[in-house]
């Protein structure tokens, strides 16, 4: 009996501390959250964020991202800008009611992280890379990041118009365990 | 005849917000839409008796400018141009955090109209006969 004693709590304590390493990268999006967006004359926020967050500052290679944004969230600030924006032309929002994003790899760059993934919208897939930080605090933490997309890759609304073409994004999304 | 034009204007102005107020009132308890963070009371009493207050200014320079023909061209300019003010909350663009702009035109767009209202309503009691006209 005292044989295997050892054996079987070395493997308790292992699984464990192995879970707990698990349950420790395991983030949820908490309110408070801002994905706000701007170009030449039109700027707006999506409410809507939902997904996995898996983020561990010491091993950013585990890290996995996997988000989507509800589309019909969109808020302009103007309802007709907001009804157009829905509208076949541009999100086509009926059709393709969310945004998703799904990391393939997640790296450290100096006191940065950079995630490289693919960006789904209007149906199309793009791969894009975004910066981001985190900062930890005492419930959780949060994720700060900016990068552009040009809208005519995803074919949203018609090449040149009023509307610019590169879109910068700007995410700010607080997370708890 | 200016007095009677700003008293008009002032007590119509007063009626129109009062009665803006109620409108917004009762909006917002049967939508739930609640714009008061742009839609202030003294905002919308205050744009009120602005509207009227220069209508009266104009009812007095028509009527002094044109004799007969100032009321009837100053009644069609009044309305006129209040439903040219309605292209305005269309084109509002609201702070982000407030949800549902879309309902935003629903509420101040008859309040562009309140104060013709209250000018036409309230009109009888200042003048008895257009200014321009003679018995």
């Amino acid at each position: 009996m005292r044989l295997f004693f050892y054996p079987v709590a070395a493997l308790i304590v292992l699984a464990g501390s192995a879970f707990t390493f698990i349950a420790a990268q395991n983030w949820q999006v908490a309110d408070g959250y801002s994905v706000a967006f701007s170009s030449d004359d039109a700027s707006g926020i999506f409410k809507g964020l939902k997904g996995g967050v898996v983020f561990d500052e010491q091993n950013p290679a585990a890290s996995k991202f996997d988000v989507t944004v509800d589309v019909a969230s969109i808020n302009t600030g103007n309802g007709l800008q907001n009804k157009h924006a829905k509208s076949d032309e541009w999100f086509d929002a009926a059709k393709y009611p969310a945004i998703h994003y799904v990391s393939k790899q997640v790296v450290k760059t100096g006191s940065r992280y950079q995630v490289t993934g693919d960006l789904e919208i209007h149906g199309i897939k793009q791969q894009v890379t975004i910066p981001f930080s985190f900062q930890k605090m005492a419930t959780g933490g949060s994720f700060a990041g900016k990068f552009t997309v040009n809208r005519n890759d995803f074919k949203l609304g018609n090449p040149g118009g009023d509307v610019g073409e590169v879109i910068k994004i700007d995410l700010s999304v607080p997370v708890t365990r | 005849m200016l007095k009677k034009s700003l008293a008009l204007g002032i007590v119509s102005g007063l009626l129109a917000g009062i009665a803006s107020l109620v409108y917004a009132k009762v909006y917002h308890s049967s939508l739930g839409a609640d714009f008061s963070k742009v839609a202030r009371t003294v905002g919308i009493l205050a744009a009120s008796v602005f509207g009227t207050v220069l209508a009266a200014l104009g009812y007095w320079v028509l009527n002094k400018w044109l004799k007969d023909k100032g009321e009837i061209v100053f009644n069609f300019l009044f309305v006129l141009l209040s439903f040219a003010s309605i292209l305005g909350p269309f084109a509002t663009k609201l702070p982000l955090d407030l949800e549902a702009p879309e309902l935003f035109p629903g509420l101040v767009i008859p309040m562009h109209f309140f104060p013709v209202l209250a000018w036409h309503t309230l009109k009888p009691l200042f003048f008895k006969q257009p200014p321009g006209t003679s018995k």
